[in-house]
């Protein structure tokens, strides 16, 4: 296939194609200083010659295909419109066809496509040959891009015409609002489709990158998909107005390529450390999941926008890694990835509410919900106060019988914990409110025992709020041994106070 | 607090009823023994103290593992600190006028000062604001912890409705 010699060309080619691109006559050291410039723009310093070669190559695919998402209306670059993309497009195809020939690889060319700012540094290799200039210096998409290749390589033939005319009719295929990848083995016909390529979105672009990388080898794919990764990635990153650091995220997006191609071990230095593994996940997510047809739709659906007003942080600390599988149809962008996280956790937290909530099923939606928790805390605060008065009015025969019978209601529904505590010691301020009874706080003298256990056990059995689950062989003994100090200590396990009222208990029941 | 705050309340919802009976039964006795004024001012001064039991009762059951508890047992704190302050023999009339001048003024600047944040309608819906005033301790919570501890508050909330009405019951039906 014509990628394959696209790689043949490049690696054994690449120092004379270079030669080419870089005007004719470098020397090869100075060659061999842009490509590594070059190289050290995209890469890490440690990849190894022939990835470099490869990745300029994607770097060079990428800037092609991102030229048209440049020119998209939604990216600020001057001069960009719909309009210009067909041109462009056929800029892009007449590119690739110098690529083939002469192995010119173009991210000169792509340059010219990509934001102004990317000339920065795509300029310092470039800046030598001064006819390259000339392609530099315009980015006018709109403008007649001047095809380098055309202009100042000796003029060369197609050879690799039919499929790189395959190629570009699957590149044109943006113009196709069906995503399934057409064959389109005619020449003229692609070139009719490029016109409606004007009315895609950059979405499109990517499918025609995965889909022509589809029919190739696996590592083609792979490449195409890092390409669009970094597409869509860039698209994400100049859509979000990172305009002014399109150079530096274009350049890190370049620098995922590699682990995208597989290399996954690759140290994502380069990328933000709070967006590594989300990021990386997310691609490795997008590199795998290439193998099979519906991976394009995938890219191709809706990218989530994020346009939510809040600014609220994921609340994953960026040292925890977080390892987040992107889904279909959605961003992988770190910060929306970071964004459905959290919108996961609060989904999950909303059901478990509505579990809380009655008569919340049916409701769905965040705000519905949200208002019936507040419709519920309010009834349930509102219950609370009316209780508490019907409780204030209560006549106050209250009695330590029923403390004693919830405390030995008590320890049969829980482990028991042998504590010294003295439950019935109020004087020590148990509850940290605000009033002190006078009193040395003996709760059980000389209350009244109005109130039998059996009315109290009946209710607390009627609602269920005493359920004896299970009674321990050592609660058991303990509870038939009628030894009430031992048996408050152990239900009562919770308080801190050591005393013991031993008389009082035994008096009361 | 030793094993009754330990224990997660998720495990044994009954274990959280049992012993937020147990100590607001102990606090009504304490309501109930304490000397009251007249008979109509402290219907209403006990029903306010009631209330006041149960929910610190819940929350000391819940201990310190939640925020929510620990905002309700830091404000009834401050409260009876600042009350008894107030009440303080030691300190002139004068003296209470303006410590408890100043504790209005810094509780209503404090609650201007949040109020702005979390009223805020680009950072948070109004829903979210409400929750955040119903829930004690809900004003510096991001979302998502605020969400946790809604579910937590209305679980207990709702234990705790359930054993006042049961006492309630108990004691009207004899």
């Amino acid at each position: 296939m014509e990628k394959e010699k696209f790689y043949t060309n490049e690696r054994n080619g690449i120092p004379q194609a270079w030669n080419s691109i870089f005007g004719m006559g470098i020397e090869g050291s100075e060659l061999n200083c842009s490509s590594e410039q070059l190289s050290n723009c995209f890469f890490n310093p440690n990849c190894e010659n022939s990835i470099d070669q490869r990745d300029l190559f994607e770097s060079a695919l990428s800037s092609i295909v991102s030229s048209p998402a440049n020119s998209h209306p939604g990216i600020p670059i001057p001069g960009g419109s719909n309009g210009g993309e067909s041109i462009v497009l056929r800029e892009l195809i007449g590119r690739l066809g110098s690529i083939c020939n002469s192995g010119e690889i173009s991210p000169q060319s792509g340059i010219n496509g990509n934001n102004s700012t990317n000339n920065s540094y795509h300029n310092t290799p470039l800046n030598s040959p001064p006819k390259l200039n000339l392609s530099i210096t315009d980015h006018q998409i709109q403008g007649s891009l001047p095809i380098p290749g055309n202009r100042q390589l000796p003029p060369a033939p197609f050879p690799t015409d039919p499929g790189f005319v395959e190629r570009a009719a699957r590149f044109s295929s943006f113009g196709a609002k069906n995503l399934m990848v057409k064959e389109n083995e005619s020449g003229t016909p692609s070139r009719s489709q490029f016109i409606g390529i004007a009315e895609e979105n950059k979405k499109f672009s990517r499918l025609s990158m995965l889909s022509t990388q589809d029919n190739t080898e696996r590592g083609d794919s792979r490449e195409a998909s890092s390409v669009s990764e970094q597409i869509l990635s860039g698209e994400t990153e100049t859509e979000t107005g990172m305009k002014g650091q399109s150079t530096s995220t274009n350049g890190r997006k370049r620098k995922v390529i590699p682990k995208g191609k597989g290399k996954e071990t690759q140290s994502s230095t380069t990328i933000l450390a709070k967006d590594d593994k989300v990021v990386a996940e997310a691609e490795k997510e997008e590199s795998d999941a290439k193998r099979s047809k519906s991976d394009e739709e995938e890219i191709e659906k809706e990218k989530e926008k994020e346009k939510t007003k809040e600014n609220v942080k994921p609340p994953e600390p960026p040292k925890d890694y977080i390892h987040v599988r992107a889904r279909r149809g959605q961003a992988t962008d770190s910060h929306s990835l970071a964004e459905r996280v959290r919108r996961e956790k609060i989904s999950e937290r909303m059901k478990f509410l509505q579990d809380l909530v009655p008569g919340c099923n049916k409701v769905t939606g965040k705000a519905v919900m949200l208002d019936e928790i507040i419709n519920y805390v309010q009834s349930l605060q509102r219950q609370v106060e009316f209780l508490s008065m019907k409780l204030a009015t209560v006549n106050p025969r209250m009695d330590v019988t029923m403390e004693a019978l919830l405390s030995r209601d008590m320890f049969r529904s829980r482990v028991p914990v042998p504590t010294t505590i003295n439950p019935f010691d109020s004087s020590t301020n148990q509850f940290p409110y605000g009033f002190q009874s006078p009193n040395a706080g003996i709760l059980l003298d000389g209350s009244d025992n109005q109130f039998s256990l059996n009315p109290l056990m009946a209710a607390m059995h009627r609602n269920s709020i005493m359920k004896p689950s299970h009674i321990d062989g050592f609660e058991a003994s303990a509870f038939l041994e009628n030894d009430l100090q031992s048996v408050v200590k152990m239900a009562l396990g919770g308080q801190d106070q050591p005393q013991s009222f031993h008389g009082q208990m035994k008096v009361e029941l | 607090m030793s094993s009754a705050s330990q224990q997660p309340t998720s495990i044994n919802p009954i274990h959280l009823k049992n012993q937020f009976a147990l100590r607001f039964v102990r606090a009504l006795n304490t309501i109930k023994n304490q000397k009251g004024s007249a008979h109509d001012t402290q219907m209403h001064c006990r029903s306010r103290r009631v209330k006041i039991a149960a929910y610190t009762a819940m929350a000391s059951v819940v201990g310190s593992r939640r925020s929510w508890s620990r905002a309700v047992l830091w404000k009834i704190r401050n409260r009876s600190r600042n009350q008894d302050l107030l009440r303080n023999k030691i300190m002139t009339n004068h003296h209470r006028r303006r410590r408890h001048a100043k504790l209005c003024m810094k509780r209503r600047n404090r609650n201007s000062i949040r109020e702005d944040v979390y009223l805020n309608p680009f950072r948070y819906s109004v829903q979210e604001s409400k929750l955040r005033k119903m829930v004690p301790g809900g004003r510096n919570m991001d979302s998502w912890c605020l969400g946790d501890e809604i579910a937590d508050y209305i679980k207990c909330l709702a234990a705790q409705v359930e054993v006042m009405q049961t006492l309630v019951d108990l004691y009207t039906v004899t």
